[in-house]
Protein backbone atom coordinates (compact mmCIF):
# COMPACT_ATOMS: atom_id res chain seq x y z
CA UNK A 1 0.00 0.00 0.00
CA UNK A 2 2.90 2.44 -0.54
CA UNK A 3 2.72 5.65 -2.45
CA UNK A 4 4.53 5.47 -5.77
CA UNK A 5 5.48 8.46 -8.35
CA UNK A 6 5.91 7.83 -12.12
CA UNK A 7 8.96 5.93 -13.15
CA UNK A 8 8.91 4.36 -9.59
CA UNK A 9 10.63 0.64 -10.10
CA UNK A 10 7.81 -1.65 -9.12
CA UNK A 11 9.01 -4.91 -7.56
CA UNK A 12 6.49 -7.31 -9.05
CA UNK A 13 7.55 -10.53 -9.95
CA UNK A 14 5.60 -14.34 -10.38
CA UNK A 15 5.08 -16.60 -12.72
CA UNK A 16 1.92 -15.28 -13.61
CA UNK A 17 2.68 -12.54 -13.61
CA UNK A 18 -0.34 -9.25 -14.49
CA UNK A 19 -0.08 -5.67 -14.74
CA UNK A 20 -3.08 -3.74 -13.96
CA UNK A 21 -3.50 -0.11 -14.73
CA UNK A 22 -0.59 2.65 -13.80
CA UNK A 23 2.11 -0.30 -14.58
CA UNK A 24 4.48 0.05 -17.63
CA UNK A 25 7.25 -2.67 -18.63
CA UNK A 26 9.99 -1.78 -19.96
CA UNK A 27 13.25 -2.82 -20.93
CA UNK A 28 15.09 -3.05 -17.81
CA UNK A 29 12.27 -3.18 -15.05
CA UNK A 30 8.31 -2.68 -14.36
CA UNK A 31 7.51 0.87 -13.58
CA UNK A 32 4.80 2.97 -12.60
CA UNK A 33 3.29 5.34 -14.89
CA UNK A 34 0.91 7.18 -11.93
CA UNK A 35 1.07 8.97 -8.68
CA UNK A 36 -1.10 6.18 -6.43
CA UNK A 37 -1.03 3.51 -4.25
CA UNK A 38 0.63 0.56 -5.33
CA UNK A 39 -1.30 -3.02 -4.87
CA UNK A 40 -0.96 -6.63 -5.39
CA UNK A 41 -3.27 -9.34 -4.59
CA UNK A 42 -2.45 -12.06 -2.17
CA UNK A 43 -0.52 -14.71 -4.55
CA UNK A 44 1.29 -10.89 -5.79
CA UNK A 45 0.41 -12.24 -9.55
CA UNK A 46 -1.68 -9.07 -10.59
CA UNK A 47 -0.47 -5.92 -9.44
CA UNK A 48 -1.92 -2.11 -10.20
CA UNK A 49 -1.88 1.69 -9.08
CA UNK A 50 -4.99 2.67 -7.68
CA UNK A 51 -5.46 6.52 -7.67
CA UNK A 52 -8.05 9.49 -8.16
CA UNK A 53 -9.18 11.00 -11.68
CA UNK A 54 -11.87 12.36 -13.27
CA UNK A 55 -11.55 11.76 -17.07
CA UNK A 56 -12.10 8.05 -18.34
CA UNK A 57 -10.03 6.45 -20.17
CA UNK A 58 -11.91 3.36 -21.75
CA UNK A 59 -11.06 -0.56 -20.88
CA UNK A 60 -12.63 -3.36 -22.27
CA UNK A 61 -15.80 -5.02 -20.22
CA UNK A 62 -16.01 -2.17 -18.39
CA UNK A 63 -19.59 -0.97 -17.85
CA UNK A 64 -20.26 2.94 -18.57
CA UNK A 65 -23.53 5.22 -18.33
CA UNK A 66 -23.55 6.44 -22.20
CA UNK A 67 -25.64 9.21 -23.83
CA UNK A 68 -26.94 9.16 -27.28
CA UNK A 69 -25.50 12.14 -29.35
CA UNK A 70 -25.88 11.05 -32.67
CA UNK A 71 -27.72 8.71 -35.11
CA UNK A 72 -24.90 7.27 -37.49
CA UNK A 73 -26.71 4.80 -40.07
CA UNK A 74 -27.02 1.85 -38.18
CA UNK A 75 -26.52 2.55 -34.71
CA UNK A 76 -25.52 5.18 -32.42
CA UNK A 77 -22.72 7.58 -31.45
CA UNK A 78 -22.68 7.46 -27.79
CA UNK A 79 -21.00 10.03 -25.19
CA UNK A 80 -19.26 7.77 -22.59
CA UNK A 81 -16.69 10.23 -21.24
CA UNK A 82 -13.67 9.45 -23.35
CA UNK A 83 -11.60 11.06 -25.51
CA UNK A 84 -13.28 9.72 -28.92
CA UNK A 85 -17.67 8.94 -28.72
CA UNK A 86 -18.40 5.55 -28.53
CA UNK A 87 -20.56 3.53 -31.04
CA UNK A 88 -23.08 1.56 -30.36
CA UNK A 89 -24.61 -1.06 -32.75
CA UNK A 90 -28.57 -0.70 -33.04
CA UNK A 91 -28.49 -4.88 -32.82
CA UNK A 92 -26.37 -4.59 -29.92
CA UNK A 93 -29.58 -5.19 -27.61
CA UNK A 94 -31.38 -8.12 -26.58
CA UNK A 95 -34.32 -9.75 -29.07
CA UNK A 96 -32.65 -6.86 -31.25
CA UNK A 97 -33.84 -7.62 -34.98
CA UNK A 98 -33.24 -5.95 -38.28
CA UNK A 99 -37.17 -5.07 -37.81
CA UNK A 100 -37.19 -4.60 -34.21
CA UNK A 101 -34.43 -2.10 -33.02
CA UNK A 102 -34.34 0.08 -30.57
CA UNK A 103 -36.75 3.37 -30.67
CA UNK A 104 -33.51 5.26 -28.88
CA UNK A 105 -33.02 9.59 -29.37
CA UNK A 106 -30.51 12.00 -28.84
CA UNK A 107 -30.13 12.49 -25.65
CA UNK A 108 -31.57 9.27 -23.93
CA UNK A 109 -29.18 7.01 -21.21
CA UNK A 110 -27.81 4.22 -21.88
CA UNK A 111 -26.03 1.20 -19.42
CA UNK A 112 -23.80 -0.72 -21.94
CA UNK A 113 -20.29 -2.41 -22.08
CA UNK A 114 -17.51 -1.94 -23.64
CA UNK A 115 -17.26 -4.58 -26.14
CA UNK A 116 -14.10 -3.11 -27.71
CA UNK A 117 -11.33 -0.85 -26.46
CA UNK A 118 -8.41 0.24 -28.10
CA UNK A 119 -5.59 2.70 -27.86
CA UNK A 120 -6.23 2.88 -31.68
CA UNK A 121 -9.47 2.32 -32.71
CA UNK A 122 -12.74 3.94 -31.38
CA UNK A 123 -14.72 2.56 -28.65
CA UNK A 124 -17.23 -0.07 -29.33
CA UNK A 125 -20.37 -0.84 -26.80
CA UNK A 126 -23.24 -3.53 -26.51
CA UNK A 127 -26.07 -3.50 -24.56
CA UNK A 128 -26.05 -7.08 -23.55
CA UNK A 129 -23.30 -9.53 -21.25
CA UNK A 130 -20.71 -10.45 -22.83
CA UNK A 131 -21.82 -14.62 -21.31
CA UNK A 132 -25.70 -14.83 -21.53
CA UNK A 133 -26.36 -12.55 -24.80
CA UNK A 134 -29.26 -11.53 -22.33
CA UNK A 135 -29.84 -8.01 -21.19
CA UNK A 136 -28.54 -8.33 -18.03
CA UNK A 137 -29.46 -4.59 -16.58
CA UNK A 138 -27.68 -2.95 -20.03
CA UNK A 139 -29.81 -1.00 -22.22
CA UNK A 140 -31.90 2.54 -21.78
CA UNK A 141 -32.42 4.41 -18.47
CA UNK A 142 -35.72 5.84 -18.74
CA UNK A 143 -36.35 8.59 -16.54
CA UNK A 144 -34.13 9.66 -13.75
CA UNK A 145 -30.96 11.82 -13.14
CA UNK A 146 -27.50 11.80 -14.33
CA UNK A 147 -24.69 12.40 -11.37
CA UNK A 148 -21.20 13.18 -12.45
CA UNK A 149 -18.49 12.27 -10.25
CA UNK A 150 -14.56 11.21 -9.81
CA UNK A 151 -13.64 7.53 -10.74
CA UNK A 152 -12.87 6.80 -7.82
CA UNK A 153 -16.32 7.36 -6.62
CA UNK A 154 -17.56 4.96 -8.90
CA UNK A 155 -15.80 2.07 -7.87
CA UNK A 156 -16.45 2.74 -3.94
CA UNK A 157 -20.03 2.78 -5.29
CA UNK A 158 -19.90 -0.62 -7.04
CA UNK A 159 -18.43 -2.07 -3.66
CA UNK A 160 -21.05 -3.61 -2.09
CA UNK A 161 -19.53 -3.09 0.83
CA UNK A 162 -19.48 0.49 0.97
CA UNK A 163 -22.06 2.43 2.95
CA UNK A 164 -23.67 4.82 0.92
CA UNK A 165 -26.39 3.42 -1.56
CA UNK A 166 -27.36 0.39 1.40
CA UNK A 167 -28.24 3.95 3.76
CA UNK A 168 -29.86 5.83 1.14
CA UNK A 169 -31.60 2.36 0.32
CA UNK A 170 -33.00 2.17 4.03
CA UNK A 171 -34.22 5.90 3.99
CA UNK A 172 -36.55 5.66 0.87
CA UNK A 173 -37.29 3.41 -2.14
CA UNK A 174 -33.92 4.38 -5.12
CA UNK A 175 -32.56 2.84 -8.46
CA UNK A 176 -28.83 3.67 -9.31
CA UNK A 177 -26.85 2.30 -12.17
CA UNK A 178 -23.23 2.88 -11.54
CA UNK A 179 -20.73 3.85 -14.71
CA UNK A 180 -16.97 3.16 -14.06
CA UNK A 181 -16.78 6.25 -16.50
CA UNK A 182 -17.36 8.95 -13.56
CA UNK A 183 -21.46 8.72 -13.97
CA UNK A 184 -24.10 7.60 -11.66
CA UNK A 185 -27.54 7.46 -13.28
CA UNK A 186 -30.75 7.41 -10.05
CA UNK A 187 -34.42 7.22 -9.88
CA UNK A 188 -36.58 8.05 -6.99
CA UNK A 189 -40.15 9.04 -6.79
CA UNK A 190 -39.61 12.17 -5.53
CA UNK A 191 -37.49 15.81 -6.67
CA UNK A 192 -36.15 15.92 -3.09
CA UNK A 193 -35.18 12.79 -2.73
CA UNK A 194 -33.26 12.79 -6.05
CA UNK A 195 -31.22 15.95 -4.99
CA UNK A 196 -30.20 14.12 -1.71
CA UNK A 197 -28.47 11.09 -3.72
CA UNK A 198 -27.17 13.61 -5.61
CA UNK A 199 -25.92 16.02 -2.75
CA UNK A 200 -24.73 12.93 -0.81
CA UNK A 201 -22.70 11.08 -3.67
CA UNK A 202 -20.97 14.93 -4.39
CA UNK A 203 -20.24 14.85 -0.94
CA UNK A 204 -18.54 11.56 -0.32
CA UNK A 205 -16.48 12.05 -3.40
CA UNK A 206 -12.66 12.17 -2.32
CA UNK A 207 -12.81 15.29 -4.22
CA UNK A 208 -15.47 16.68 -2.74
CA UNK A 209 -14.25 16.09 0.57
CA UNK A 210 -15.13 12.24 1.44
CA UNK A 211 -18.13 12.88 3.93
CA UNK A 212 -18.33 10.34 6.16
CA UNK A 213 -21.33 7.49 7.36
CA UNK A 214 -22.22 9.81 10.41
CA UNK A 215 -22.44 13.13 7.92
CA UNK A 216 -24.47 11.38 5.40
CA UNK A 217 -27.31 10.68 8.06
CA UNK A 218 -26.85 14.14 9.12
CA UNK A 219 -27.29 15.50 5.93
CA UNK A 220 -30.22 13.61 5.08
CA UNK A 221 -31.77 14.20 8.60
CA UNK A 222 -31.60 17.83 7.83
CA UNK A 223 -33.31 17.13 4.12
CA UNK A 224 -35.89 15.30 6.40
CA UNK A 225 -35.85 11.90 4.70
CA UNK B 1 28.76 27.62 3.22
CA UNK B 2 25.98 28.94 5.12
CA UNK B 3 25.67 33.32 4.27
CA UNK B 4 23.48 35.12 5.05
CA UNK B 5 24.36 38.52 3.08
CA UNK B 6 20.94 37.57 1.21
CA UNK B 7 18.11 40.14 1.84
CA UNK B 8 15.82 37.76 3.84
CA UNK B 9 18.60 36.40 5.96
CA UNK B 10 18.09 33.00 4.00
CA UNK B 11 21.15 30.51 3.17
CA UNK B 12 22.86 30.46 0.12
CA UNK B 13 21.00 27.32 -0.44
CA UNK B 14 17.74 28.03 0.92
CA UNK B 15 14.75 27.98 -0.93
CA UNK B 16 11.64 29.89 0.00
CA UNK B 17 8.65 28.24 1.90
CA UNK B 18 7.53 26.06 -0.15
CA UNK B 19 3.31 27.00 -1.27
CA UNK B 20 1.72 23.67 -2.64
CA UNK B 21 -1.92 23.50 -3.20
CA UNK B 22 -4.21 21.06 -5.07
CA UNK B 23 -7.12 23.65 -5.79
CA UNK B 24 -9.63 20.93 -7.41
CA UNK B 25 -11.04 23.33 -10.30
CA UNK B 26 -14.45 22.18 -11.65
CA UNK B 27 -13.79 21.93 -14.90
CA UNK B 28 -10.81 20.58 -15.85
CA UNK B 29 -9.35 16.85 -14.93
CA UNK B 30 -6.12 18.45 -12.80
CA UNK B 31 -5.25 21.22 -11.08
CA UNK B 32 -2.66 22.45 -8.80
CA UNK B 33 -0.59 25.90 -7.27
CA UNK B 34 2.97 25.83 -6.61
CA UNK B 35 5.15 28.53 -5.66
CA UNK B 36 8.38 29.55 -3.84
CA UNK B 37 6.99 32.05 -0.97
CA UNK B 38 4.58 34.46 -3.11
CA UNK B 39 6.49 33.62 -6.97
CA UNK B 40 3.61 31.51 -7.46
CA UNK B 41 1.83 29.99 -10.87
CA UNK B 42 -1.27 27.81 -10.93
CA UNK B 43 -1.75 24.80 -13.73
CA UNK B 44 -4.73 23.10 -15.10
CA UNK B 45 -4.74 19.95 -17.28
CA UNK B 46 -7.32 18.37 -19.25
CA UNK B 47 -6.27 14.85 -20.89
CA UNK B 48 -6.52 12.97 -22.81
CA UNK B 49 -9.82 14.90 -24.10
CA UNK B 50 -10.78 15.28 -27.61
CA UNK B 51 -8.51 17.21 -30.35
CA UNK B 52 -9.34 18.97 -33.43
CA UNK B 53 -8.49 17.22 -36.74
CA UNK B 54 -5.06 19.75 -37.62
CA UNK B 55 -3.31 18.78 -34.15
CA UNK B 56 -4.16 15.18 -34.52
CA UNK B 57 -1.24 12.77 -34.44
CA UNK B 58 -1.79 9.16 -35.75
CA UNK B 59 0.32 7.42 -32.57
CA UNK B 60 0.75 10.27 -30.40
CA UNK B 61 -1.39 12.24 -27.72
CA UNK B 62 -0.60 16.11 -29.01
CA UNK B 63 0.56 18.16 -25.84
CA UNK B 64 -0.74 21.49 -25.92
CA UNK B 65 0.78 24.36 -23.35
CA UNK B 66 -1.23 27.63 -22.94
CA UNK B 67 0.10 30.34 -20.71
CA UNK B 68 -1.30 33.08 -19.23
CA UNK B 69 0.74 36.32 -17.73
CA UNK B 70 -0.83 37.75 -14.87
CA UNK B 71 -2.25 40.41 -16.30
CA UNK B 72 -2.69 41.73 -19.84
CA UNK B 73 -3.35 39.23 -22.81
CA UNK B 74 -1.00 36.42 -23.65
CA UNK B 75 1.62 37.82 -25.49
CA UNK B 76 4.81 36.75 -27.95
CA UNK B 77 6.73 35.99 -24.78
CA UNK B 78 3.98 33.90 -23.53
CA UNK B 79 4.27 31.87 -26.50
CA UNK B 80 8.10 31.53 -26.30
CA UNK B 81 7.17 30.62 -22.48
CA UNK B 82 4.62 27.87 -23.16
CA UNK B 83 7.02 26.28 -25.84
CA UNK B 84 9.66 26.09 -23.33
CA UNK B 85 7.46 24.21 -20.68
CA UNK B 86 6.47 22.29 -23.30
CA UNK B 87 9.81 21.18 -24.09
CA UNK B 88 10.62 21.03 -20.63
CA UNK B 89 7.49 18.50 -19.97
CA UNK B 90 7.32 16.44 -22.89
CA UNK B 91 10.60 13.60 -21.95
CA UNK B 92 7.91 13.08 -18.38
CA UNK B 93 5.01 11.77 -20.40
CA UNK B 94 3.92 8.86 -22.45
CA UNK B 95 1.71 9.64 -24.99
CA UNK B 96 1.74 6.57 -26.97
CA UNK B 97 -0.57 5.22 -24.96
CA UNK B 98 -3.38 7.71 -26.01
CA UNK B 99 -2.82 8.50 -29.32
CA UNK B 100 -4.94 10.81 -31.62
CA UNK B 101 -6.27 12.64 -28.14
CA UNK B 102 -5.11 15.93 -26.61
CA UNK B 103 -3.64 16.34 -22.92
CA UNK B 104 -4.11 20.48 -22.76
CA UNK B 105 -1.90 21.87 -20.26
CA UNK B 106 -3.00 26.03 -18.90
CA UNK B 107 -0.50 27.98 -16.77
CA UNK B 108 -1.69 30.29 -15.07
CA UNK B 109 1.33 33.05 -14.17
CA UNK B 110 0.28 34.53 -10.33
CA UNK B 111 3.16 36.77 -9.94
CA UNK B 112 4.30 39.41 -12.15
CA UNK B 113 7.47 39.80 -14.60
CA UNK B 114 8.84 36.30 -16.06
CA UNK B 115 11.84 35.82 -13.72
CA UNK B 116 13.59 32.46 -13.18
CA UNK B 117 11.27 31.33 -10.06
CA UNK B 118 8.53 31.91 -11.31
CA UNK B 119 9.29 29.84 -14.91
CA UNK B 120 10.41 27.28 -12.20
CA UNK B 121 7.31 27.33 -10.55
CA UNK B 122 4.93 26.92 -13.36
CA UNK B 123 7.03 24.22 -14.20
CA UNK B 124 6.16 22.71 -10.85
CA UNK B 125 2.84 23.34 -10.73
CA UNK B 126 2.21 22.07 -13.33
CA UNK B 127 4.07 18.64 -12.93
CA UNK B 128 1.64 18.61 -9.88
CA UNK B 129 -1.46 19.03 -12.12
CA UNK B 130 -0.04 16.16 -14.09
CA UNK B 131 0.01 13.82 -10.93
CA UNK B 132 -3.12 15.00 -10.01
CA UNK B 133 -5.41 14.40 -13.14
CA UNK B 134 -4.39 11.23 -13.21
CA UNK B 135 -5.08 10.09 -16.45
CA UNK B 136 -2.01 10.96 -18.15
CA UNK B 137 1.16 8.13 -18.17
CA UNK B 138 4.20 9.75 -17.33
CA UNK B 139 7.40 8.24 -16.99
CA UNK B 140 9.24 11.21 -14.41
CA UNK B 141 8.35 13.40 -12.62
CA UNK B 142 9.93 17.48 -13.81
CA UNK B 143 11.22 19.49 -10.72
CA UNK B 144 12.66 22.94 -11.33
CA UNK B 145 14.67 25.51 -9.73
CA UNK B 146 16.19 28.87 -10.21
CA UNK B 147 19.88 29.57 -9.33
CA UNK B 148 22.40 32.84 -9.63
CA UNK B 149 25.47 33.71 -9.06
CA UNK B 150 26.00 36.58 -6.80
CA UNK B 151 28.44 39.46 -8.93
CA UNK B 152 29.79 39.88 -5.34
CA UNK B 153 31.06 37.33 -4.12
CA UNK B 154 30.96 34.64 -7.21
CA UNK B 155 28.81 32.27 -4.73
CA UNK B 156 25.81 30.82 -6.21
CA UNK B 157 22.55 31.19 -4.39
CA UNK B 158 19.43 29.09 -4.90
CA UNK B 159 16.02 30.71 -5.75
CA UNK B 160 17.09 34.16 -6.02
CA UNK B 161 14.37 36.82 -5.76
CA UNK B 162 13.01 39.56 -8.51
CA UNK B 163 14.76 41.96 -5.59
CA UNK B 164 18.49 40.18 -5.48
CA UNK B 165 18.28 39.46 -9.83
CA UNK B 166 20.56 42.67 -10.86
CA UNK B 167 23.05 41.70 -8.16
CA UNK B 168 23.50 38.55 -10.28
CA UNK B 169 27.03 37.79 -12.21
CA UNK B 170 24.92 34.70 -14.20
CA UNK B 171 21.67 33.40 -13.68
CA UNK B 172 19.08 31.09 -15.07
CA UNK B 173 16.61 27.81 -13.75
CA UNK B 174 17.53 23.68 -14.69
CA UNK B 175 14.65 21.45 -14.72
CA UNK B 176 15.10 17.58 -13.55
CA UNK B 177 13.24 14.80 -14.08
CA UNK B 178 13.62 12.71 -11.31
CA UNK B 179 12.34 8.75 -12.02
CA UNK B 180 13.40 5.89 -9.13
CA UNK B 181 15.52 7.81 -7.27
CA UNK B 182 17.80 9.37 -10.75
CA UNK B 183 17.84 12.59 -11.77
CA UNK B 184 18.50 14.09 -15.38
CA UNK B 185 18.79 17.80 -16.29
CA UNK B 186 15.81 18.10 -19.14
CA UNK B 187 16.44 22.45 -19.40
CA UNK B 188 18.08 25.07 -18.78
CA UNK B 189 18.25 28.38 -19.46
CA UNK B 190 21.32 29.62 -17.62
CA UNK B 191 22.86 33.23 -19.03
CA UNK B 192 24.83 36.04 -18.14
CA UNK B 193 23.05 38.41 -16.47
CA UNK B 194 24.57 41.57 -17.41
CA UNK B 195 27.24 43.24 -20.28
CA UNK B 196 31.04 41.88 -19.97
CA UNK B 197 29.91 39.08 -17.97
CA UNK B 198 30.98 35.44 -19.89
CA UNK B 199 30.82 31.84 -18.35
CA UNK B 200 32.05 28.44 -18.83
CA UNK B 201 31.40 24.94 -18.80
CA UNK B 202 32.63 24.35 -15.54
CA UNK B 203 30.11 27.02 -13.94
CA UNK B 204 27.23 25.58 -15.88
CA UNK B 205 28.33 22.46 -14.29
CA UNK B 206 28.60 23.56 -10.79
CA UNK B 207 25.53 25.75 -11.35
CA UNK B 208 23.52 22.66 -12.28
CA UNK B 209 24.84 20.49 -9.40
CA UNK B 210 23.37 23.47 -6.66
CA UNK B 211 20.14 23.24 -8.75
CA UNK B 212 19.70 19.56 -8.46
CA UNK B 213 19.90 19.62 -4.73
CA UNK B 214 17.52 22.67 -4.21
CA UNK B 215 15.28 20.31 -7.07
CA UNK B 216 16.01 17.29 -4.67
CA UNK B 217 13.94 18.80 -2.28
CA UNK B 218 11.25 20.27 -4.51
CA UNK B 219 10.70 16.94 -5.12
CA UNK B 220 10.27 15.17 -1.84
CA UNK B 221 7.91 17.84 -1.29
CA UNK B 222 6.09 16.64 -4.09
CA UNK B 223 6.05 13.32 -2.98
CA UNK B 224 5.13 14.40 0.57
CA UNK B 225 1.90 16.43 -1.82
CA UNK B 226 1.15 13.02 -3.93
CA UNK B 227 1.36 11.05 -0.35
CA UNK B 228 -1.31 13.46 1.04
CA UNK B 229 -3.50 13.76 -1.87
CA UNK B 230 -3.43 9.01 -1.49
CA UNK B 231 -4.64 9.71 2.15
CA UNK B 232 -1.30 7.81 3.38
CA UNK B 233 -0.73 9.06 7.10
CA UNK B 234 2.84 10.33 7.42
CA UNK B 235 4.74 10.74 10.99
CA UNK B 236 7.55 12.82 9.79
CA UNK B 237 6.90 16.33 10.90
CA UNK B 238 10.91 17.22 10.93
CA UNK B 239 10.65 19.66 7.94
CA UNK B 240 6.84 20.43 8.22
CA UNK B 241 7.67 24.24 9.36
CA UNK B 242 9.90 25.35 6.02
CA UNK B 243 7.07 23.40 4.01
CA UNK B 244 3.08 24.96 3.50
CA UNK B 245 0.94 22.17 1.94
CA UNK B 246 -2.88 22.65 1.66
Amino acid sequence: MDTVLPGQHVPAQHVNLKLGPGLLQTASSIIATRAGSLNHSANRSKWWVENNSRRYVPAPQESVIGVIVQKAGEGFRVDIGSAHTASLDGLAFEGATKRNKPNLKIGNIVYARLSLAHKDMEPELECFDAQTHKAEGFGELKGGFMVRCSLRMCRQLLDSKHFLLPLLGSRFPLEAAVGVNGRVWVSAKETREVIAISRCIEGVDPDGGGMEEADVVELLTTMGL
Amino acid sequence: MASTSRRTGRDSTQLRALQTSLDGLARVDGSARFGFGTTAALSSISGPIEVRLAAEHPSLAAFEVLLRPLSNVPTTQSKSLAATLRSALLPSLILTQNPRTLIQLVVQSLSKGTSDALVAAMLNSSTLALLNAGSIPMRSVVCAVAVGRKKSTSEFIVDPEEEEEPSLASHGCFAFSFANGDARCVWTNWRSGSAAVVFDEKELAEAKDVALDAAREVFMHIQKVCRAMEGDDESDEEDDDKMVVS
